[in-house]
């Protein structure tokens, strides 16, 4: 790839006051055509089996979709069983939030998830949730901004929940110890995300999601949830009428399984980054392999948008360790420019995000782009901004400073080399106002969810919506449990898929959910032994005396 | 930029990897596995602690291994463990705001034992002010010591190295909570929220 060399284009740039913006010459529409990642050739094929049949699905997806399972009614026989009213999975923002929410209710509920409690894509998020607060704004304009970015392409019943919701959502998030940045009468301080017409994203430094999982996993902790970590489920499963009925844990050792029969399924399992699509680093958690989409469509759920990702423009493309790390887009809200490697303001920063992406992807394939030892980037001016904000980074990004010194570039000093990260899964699971998915008994809530964000999510609304669903879904299941008590439960419905997989001749090597990004090489772990030997507390805190001690 | 490829043992293997990685990508680089002691990658899920003995100065620190590069002769040790048994209150049961400073001591009542050793304070992978934390919150002063602890990402490394068994952790984010709990009203949402309430606010589709 052509491009400048990072040393030479370093030395090239100049802290300078604000600059002209250089004609795109490019309609926005050919634009994404041209180089947003979801419009690459080949890069999606058609669903084979399931509910979206015929479907365009990103390839990486469609294997994953189509695969066989981990397990069979064989590996059930005689495995542990228990029972719970309400069975969340994923213990995120979304899971915590449905968890605590039905636990109100006074129903029995279980929370399982893949790793450690909050583990998740929440706990990263940095820029804050969208409410409309402010005079200037009304939850109409919320609506009409969240359409127009999803390119008109979204559920408007959905949309319509969500932006009324706002305000209530903040207000019950700030009930359960959650803390946002005031000013010095109280009030919440806004930023205006990019593609919204009024300031209305509320936060915490950059720390809001950190901020939200710590009082979230507090609060389930302390309300009546069965939680399971390091369980991830490999399948749900269903009764004899089709409805979903509980799920299959398996241990990280994938020598145990435990069955759980609930009269209510709540998956909340999140995104999908760490399937690198079109080998694109990733901003998302370790464990966000798209399970969730996985299960679902097993079960016979209804998908959409599966050829839609949000890859968020500015990803950290240097050092290289730190490829595909999020920089805020707060920092865009605050002015901050973006400048490729001849020093050219080339793209309105705080256009919606698939746009910007595409305007940077074009910028480095156009031979504009700043070369590193691994890839390629442009610049986000972050010392013009220090010069012009004196202070603002070490007040409002203290993660971004500490990130910064961890990599030894210091963004107050010199500008951050950013490229697109594969950042959050636009479409997912069809849900209707109550979350729930077309498969009877299962809701689905969050990131693996569809239909809010249309193509193209908005800065704040994915936190939004997480608690905005997570409180509908669990009410609604808490409200509707089936009064029959629990039925026979079986793996029926992956023998029928396996049986037309097969007949359509498919590869059937590969087995999912994927659980882990290959580089862990979880399956070839024979077993797993920080888990089967766990130190036990008392233990570990003599150790580390001792160690901190000598 | 030349990469410089080190030597170091992590859970006691020797491991091989340029020092542009941290310790989680260099054990994967090296074919190792690794799963129960990873999360986020960027330093909030408080995952993936380690032990580190580093060969110049001996000394051993408690690390994120996301957060912490690979070094010539380094050690490293993860220490995976489920999260502790903890404290349990409910917000919803403060009835007074008057009355939280009574009900935090019966809620942490060993913090009144806090023998001032600092322990928290040397393996807090973050360096939170974590012993000044807790002596605030023992004073009553919740909001001021829930500041100490905005980057804390319960890792529960304090606790687990607390003579006292306090859970320093949970005792910040317990002063955290109560402070919004009970201290943030904004107007301007409270205005909204209101407004909303009186149905002023409908969307046309
Ligand atoms: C770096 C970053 C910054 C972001 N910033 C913002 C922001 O500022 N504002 C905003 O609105 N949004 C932001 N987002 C998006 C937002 O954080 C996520 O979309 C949202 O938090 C998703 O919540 P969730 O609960 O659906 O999923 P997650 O929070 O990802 O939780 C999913 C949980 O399910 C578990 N799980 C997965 N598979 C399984 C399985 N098979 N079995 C059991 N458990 C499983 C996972 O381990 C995890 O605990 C950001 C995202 C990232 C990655
Ligand atoms: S205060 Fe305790 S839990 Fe928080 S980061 Fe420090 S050691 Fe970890
Ligand atoms: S380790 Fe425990 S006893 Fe020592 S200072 Fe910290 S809180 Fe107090």
């Amino acid at each position: 790839m052509a491009g400048i060399p990072y040393t030479e284009a370093l030395s090239r740039y100049q802290i300078a006051a604000p600059r002209p913006l250089r004609d795109s010459s490019l309609a926005v529409a050919d634009l994404l055509e041209q180089f947003h990642p979801d419009y690459l050739k080949n890069s999606t094929v058609e669903l084979k089996v399931g509910a979206n049949k015929g479907d365009r699905c990103h390839r990486d997806l469609a294997r994953i979709l189509q695969s066989d399972s981990r397990i069979d009614d064989l590996a059930l026989a005689g495995v542990e069983v228990l029972e719970t009213d309400v069975l969340v999975i994923g213990g995120g923002g979304a899971g915590c939030t449905a968890a605590i929410t039905a636990a109100e209710q006074g129903v029995e509920v279980m929370l399982a998830t893949k790793l450690k409690l909050g583990d998740s894509n929440t706990v990263m998020a940095e820029g804050g949730i969208q409410a409309s607060i402010e005079p200037s704004d009304t939850p109409q304009m919320h609506y009409d901004d969240t359409l127009r970015a999803g390119h008109h392409l979204s559920d408007k019943a959905l949309v319509e929940l969500l932006a009324m919701s706002g305000p209530e959502v903040v207000r019950w998030l700030i009930q359960q110890g959650m803390q946002f940045e005031v000013n010095k009468y109280g009030d919440l301080l806004t930023r205006k995300p990019g593609g919204a017409s009024a300031p209305r994203v509320v936060y915490y430094r950059d720390y809001t999601g950190l901020e939200m999982m710590r009082v979230l996993r507090e609060s389930v902790r302390n309300c009546k949830v069965v939680v399971r970590e390091f369980s991830p489920v490999v399948d749900l499963l269903s009764d004899e009428s089709g409805h979903c009925a509980g799920a299959v844990l398996s241990n990280l050792s994938m020598d145990a399984y435990t069955v759980v029969r609930a009269r209510q399924v709540i998956l909340a399992s999140g995104g999908i980054g760490r399937l690198h699509l079109n080998q694109f680093p990733t901003s998302n958690h370790f464990g966000a392999t798209g399970d969730g989409l996985v299960l679902a469509y097993r079960l016979g759920a209804k998908l959409r948008d599966l050829d839609s990702f949000q890859y968020h423009p500015t990803g950290m493309a240097y050092p290289c360790h730190m490829m595909g790390s999020l920089i805020t887009e707060g920092v865009r809200s605050a002015g901050v420019q973006i400048l490729n490697a001849l020093g050219e303001r080339f793209v309105e920063e705080l256009n919606p995000r698939d746009h910007v992406a595409a305007a940077i992807i074009r910028e480095c394939a156009e031979g504009r782009g700043v070369l590193t030892e691994k890839g390629v980037g442009v610049w986000l001016d972050t010392p013009t901004l220090e010069r012009q904000q004196p202070g603002i980074f070490e007040r409002r990004f203290p993660k971004l400073v500490q990130r910064g010194k961890q990599g030894s570039v210091d963004p107050r000093q010199i500008p951050m080399l950013i490229y697109p990260t594969l950042h959050y899964q636009n479409g997912g699971v069809v849900i209707d106002v109550n979350g729930q998915s077309t498969v009877p008994g299962l809701y689905c809530v969050g990131e693996v969810s569809g239909g809010i964000h249309g193509r193209n999510r908005l800065m704040g609304n994915a936190l939004l919506e997480l608690v905005v669903f997570g409180r509908r879904a669990a009410l609604h299941a808490a409200a509707n449990l089936r009064r029959s008590g629990y039925h026979r439960v079986s793996l029926e419905h992956l023998s029928n898929m396996r049986r037309e997989l097969m007949r359509l001749g498919e590869d059937m090597t590969y087995k999912g959910p994927q659980l882990f990004p290959d580089y862990a090489n979880f399956d070839n772990d024979p077993d797993y032994r920080d888990l089967n030997y766990r130190i036990i507390l008392g233990e570990l805190g003599a150790r580390i005396r001792k160690l901190v001690s000598t | 930029m030349v990469k410089k490829m080190v030597s170091a043992k992590i859970n006691g293997h020797a491991v091989t990897a340029p020092d542009s990685m941290n310790i989680i990508q260099a054990y994967w680089h090296a074919g190792f596995p690794r799963i129960s002691g990873v999360g986020c990658l960027e330093g909030v899920c408080g995952s993936c602690r380690v032990m580190v003995r580093r060969v110049d100065s001996g000394k051993v620190t408690a690390e994120l291994a996301c957060q912490t590069m690979i070094e010539e002769g380094m050690q490293v040790q993860f220490l995976s463990f489920q999260t502790p048994k903890q404290h349990t209150y409910r917000l919803a049961d403060f009835k007074n705001s008057w009355d939280v400073q009574s009900q935090f001591f019966d809620i942490f009542p060993e913090v009144s034992h806090c023998r001032h050793c600092g322990g928290c304070d040397v393996v807090c992978p973050k360096d939170i002010d974590v012993e000044n934390g807790v002596g605030l919150a023992a004073m009553g002063r919740f909001r001021e010591a829930g500041e100490l602890f905005v980057e804390c990402v319960m890792c529960n490394l304090c606790k687990s190295g607390c003579p006292e068994q306090i859970a320093p952790n949970q005792v910040g984010l317990f002063a955290r909570r109560v402070t919004a709990y009970f201290h943030i009203r904004p107007s301007n949402l409270i205005n909204r929220l209101e407004a909303i309430r009186r149905g002023e606010f409908r969307i046309t589709r």
